[in-house]
């Protein structure tokens, strides 16, 4: 039941009672007025009648004692219409009392007083009409007996009728007096009962009212003040105040909501304030930091006292900003803080965004600058935000990134030039170099001849170098040429200075040495080479690759520490990899060869699965890698793999596979080969070594000493040490040729079969240190390989 | 009738200021001091914007702004101040007299003509 249909009922309940006592009180009221009606006109009157009765009885008697002694005939005619008169009056006062009898009683006694007053006046008739016959004794006899006596008799059932009528009218006063009094007690009490019965109900609505009121209300304020948005009110009435509980828990529900993302925000901005590798102050009023600042501000500025300080102190000072530019940015602060949000706008101009500071042991930090305003709602600057970020790293990073990247372009172009001709370029241009170094140390003084050669020198260099496309080159040699061009008009804008020119010369000697370095020791191109070189002396280059990390290098964000690192990463990558081949590039030869080899065999052609984890080989390695691999592969197709017949009644698929996989251990280079052939016939080895007297017939040996055997020399038929490549040729050489390159090769089984007489195994080719490029992650390889041979 | 009053004793900046001003299709005029600032705002009821040093001969700037509000009681036009200093003083002067600006000299014209345009209109 809601409140609304709780305060109805009542109200409605409170309506019927007062209708009620008030109908019963109407009711008893008209009863009650209908009794004093009858009481007040009738019974009363009634009863003052029957008194009366006695006075006319005495007036009777009297006027017959007139009429009696009337002294002449005119005073008893008189005395006799009276009589007449009064005795009209009586019997009707008789008749009335008949009317008003109220019971049997009353009725018996106005019927004997109807009697007797008949009577009676039968006696006066007769005294009457002795009178009038003048028979005055006789009449006066009549009247003292008879009439006397009836008189007498009248008056004894008269005085009765009153006292019956008194008893009569004081029983009906009684018992009005009673009715009344029980309309008052009965109203009394259906009031009572009414006010009792309303009182309860009423308690009770008010209970069921205001008690959850007063619950509800303890229970907010006890929420209100504990600040525990956890709790919520029990909701499980239907009424208006379940309803606001209802909609009091959703409010509760959104601020704990609230107030936990509040708090889970301001505890990510203070944990993003303690861990953020970047410096985050806000600077108040007075130019003052503030006391909540990011921690790492204490590792740019070496101090942790930041807060409350001027921001000039901690920022500012033992900057590289001259004085006035000090006091320009100390204005700001002022002109800022506290006014409008555009006056931020107005001094932007004057906001440094990189300072160099100088910390107090000397080192110079490079700190980038980020200045924001906090407005509050007016649209005024409450404070400033500055971001520091110690950049020195990323400007050092950007610097090499830079270097790194005119190298790169300095190696395209030198790559893009055939060795004989840019040998011959280099020569030249040192002798161009070294003659005007000549010309301008034994000049003190302006000559125009000297300037002309000097010009033509450089000219020829510039030439030379622009057709060969050495950009690097050609800018420094233009500005030498520009300053001999000057010299050599009639009216030079600057003057003979040997130190410059020398200064320049000498720029242009670094350029041109720079070049020469890097087609010397980083392209390994000494010398002129030769007209039709020798394809190992080919310097293999991905052009993509190149291509790819010049334009990382250019997109590159300078203010980005990570993608700084990557491009400066992926650079290094370029300049390791050129003269490098991966390995199935570099034995492609080898496994070109397998399938005719596998046709002669009568054996499906291998498939060869090379896991080089990315790392690729030098290519001074390709000699040697294809020769040993040549040997190993055609063991392992020959003695290794089985027929596909016999593969396939084994289980295994009709095509044998041969695995090679590359790894660095200890800095050397690990390439292992493994098939899934047969595995190594130990028994056969023992065999063929007993047979060919290596060993005694009766020698114990245990798996891995077994297997060594195929490295002693005369274990195989081997001819020959250097002709390793062909057929035939024996593990000792291979063993040999490896060693010679300070490497060496091994037999690792890879089962734990011990003692069984095939054993699956893996060969390994261990190579030394020069053998390893080491790039920083494994490269996805290109998927189309463009060689540029030089 | 001009939309902005520039005030300075130095006229370098007056030229460069109001050249400024003028190229970004601003109508401008100008005062060498407080006095002068005083005269030519009594005289052209249409300046809106009121950009003046601080540090001048005769009446310095911020006494000719609080004139402006007072004796002159045209609280309508937009003060904003060139100065190369801020201090509390000058803050507390400059509220009082409502300085809407201060532009920390050397002025740059480029970041404040799209606000100079709308204290001006």
């Amino acid at each position: 039941m809601t409140i609304r249909q709780r305060i109805v009922l009542l109200v409605v309940l409170t309506f019927a009672a007062i209708a009620a006592i008030g109908g019963y009180a109407v009711v008893q009221s008209r009863a009650n007025a209908a009794e004093v009606r009858l009481v007040t006109e009738g019974v009363v009157p009634s009863t003052l009648a029957s008194a009366d009765l006695m006075a006319r009885l005495k007036d009777v008697q009297q006027t017959v004692m007139a009429l009696v002694f009337a002294p002449d005939d005119n005073t008893a005619t008189q005395a006799a219409d009276t009589l007449k008169a009064q005795q009209a009056a009586l019997s009707q006062s008789l008749q009335q009392q008949q009317r008003q009898a109220s019971n049997d009683t009353q009725i018996k006694l106005v019927q004997q007083a109807r009697q007797s007053m008949a009577n009676y006046f039968g006696a006066i008739e007769d005294t009457r009409n002795f009178k009038q016959s003048g028979q005055q004794e006789i009449a006066a006899a009549t009247l003292f007996a008879s009439v006397a006596q009836y008189q007498g008799e009248l008056e004894q059932i008269v005085q009765t009728l009153r006292v019956e009528k008194n008893r009569s009218k004081d029983a009906a006063i009684a018992a009005l007096n009673h009715n009344l009094d029980r309309t008052v007690r009965t109203v009394s009490g259906v009031t009572l009962i009414a006010a009792i019965l309303l009182s309860a109900v009423g308690l009770l609505l008010y209970r069921q009212i205001a008690r959850p009121i007063g619950q509800m209300q303890t229970m907010m304020t006890g929420i209100a003040a504990s600040q525990d948005f956890s709790q919520r009110l029990p909701a499980d009435r239907k009424d208006e105040i379940g309803r606001s509980m209802v909609a009091f828990n959703a409010m509760i529900e959104q601020i704990q909501t609230s107030s936990a993302l509040l708090r889970q925000k301001t505890a990510d901005i203070q944990s993003m304030l303690q861990h953020m590798p970047q410096g985050i102050l806000t600077v108040q009023t007075g130019s003052i930091i503030h006391p909540e600042y990011s921690a790492y501000l204490s590792t740019i500025f070496e101090t942790t006292d930041i807060a409350g300080r001027h921001v000039m102190d901690v920022v500012f000072s033992n900057t590289n900003l001259s004085a006035d530019a000090l006091a320009q940015v100390d204005a700001v602060w002022g002109a800022c803080i506290d006014e409008d949000a555009m006056n931020f706008e107005f001094n932007q101009h004057l906001m440094v965004g990189e300072v160099e500071k100088t910390m107090a042991d000397g080192r110079v930090k490079v700190l980038d600058l980020n200045w924001s305003p906090i407005t509050d709602e007016l649209g005024n600057t409450a404070r400033m935000m500055l971001c520091v970020r110690d950049v020195t790293e990323l400007r050092k990073l950007a610097l090499e990134a830079s270097d790194q990247r005119r190298e790169l372009e300095m190696i395209g172009e030198v790559l893009a030039v055939r060795q004989d001709k840019f040998h011959d370029f280099i020569i030249g241009t040192l002798r161009f170099v070294d003659d005007n170094e000549i010309l301008i140390r034994e000049t003190a003084e302006r000559q125009i001849a000297v300037v002309d050669q000097l010009f033509r020198n450089m000219h020829t260099i510039k030439g030379n170098a622009r057709t060969y496309g050495l950009n690097h080159l050609t800018s420094v040699v233009h500005e030498a040429e520009q300053s001999y061009d000057n010299l050599r008009q009639p009216q030079p804008v600057i003057v003979w200075d040997q130190q410059q020119l020398l200064a320049e010369l000498a720029a242009v000697r670094a350029a041109v040495t720079h070049y020469a370095r890097i087609n010397e020791v980083s392209l390994g191109r000494k010398g002129a080479g030769q007209n039709t070189p020798a394809p190992d002396r080919y310097v293999m280059v991905d052009k993509a690759q190149i291509l790819d990390t010049l334009h990382r290098l250019e997109h590159v964000n300078t203010n980005n520490l990570h993608e700084l690192i990557a491009a400066r990463d992926a650079v290094r990558k370029t300049l390791r990899l050129l003269g490098t081949e991966t390995l199935p590039h570099m034995l492609s030869s080898v496994t070109d060869s397998l399938p005719g080899l596998a046709h002669e065999l009568d054996k499906a052609a291998p498939l060869v699965v090379f896991a080089d984890e990315g790392y690729v080989m030098p290519a001074h390695a390709g000699y040697l890698l294809k020769n040993v691999f040549m040997h190993l592969m055609r063991n392992a197709l020959d003695h290794g793999l089985e027929a596909p017949d016999t593969r396939l009644a084994v289980g295994k698929p009709a095509t044998g596979t041969l695995a090679v996989g590359v790894t660095v251990q200890g800095g050397k280079l690990h390439i292992t080969l493994e098939d899934d052939g047969r595995g190594l016939a130990l028994g056969k080895i023992k065999e063929i070594a007993a047979h060919k007297g290596l060993i005694a017939p009766d020698t114990r040996l245990n798996d891995d000493e077994t297997a060594n055997l195929v490295f002693l020399p005369g274990f195989s038929t081997a001819q020959s040490v250097t002709e390793i490549s062909g057929r035939g040729v024996g593990m000792d050489a291979v063993r040999d040729f490896i060693k010679r390159e300070h490497g060496d090769i091994a037999i690792r089984f890879t089962d734990q079969a011990e003692g069984a007489p095939f054993r699956q195994f893996a060969t390994v080719v261990t190579l030394p240190e020069s053998f390893v490029v080491q790039i920083d992650a494994p490269l996805a390889r290109p998927p189309e390989r463009e060689s540029v041979p030089v | 009738m001009a939309q902005v009053l520039i005030v300075d004793d130095s006229s370098t900046v007056r030229t460069e200021v109001s050249e400024f001003l003028k190229a970004s299709g601003m109508s401008v005029t100008v005062a060498v001091d407080g006095k002068d600032g005083l005269d030519k705002l009594r005289a052209d009821s249409g300046i809106k914007l009121v950009v003046s040093d601080v540090n001048m001969p005769n009446m310095d700037g911020l006494t000719m702004a609080e004139k402006i509000r007072g004796e002159l009681n045209n609280s309508a036009v937009n003060i904003i101040m060139l100065t190369t200093e801020n201090s509390p003083v000058m803050k507390e002067r400059g509220k009082a007299a409502g300085i809407k600006g201060w532009i920390v000299k050397p002025f740059n014209g480029a970041s404040v003509v799209a606000t100079f345009k709308k204290l001006a209109s």
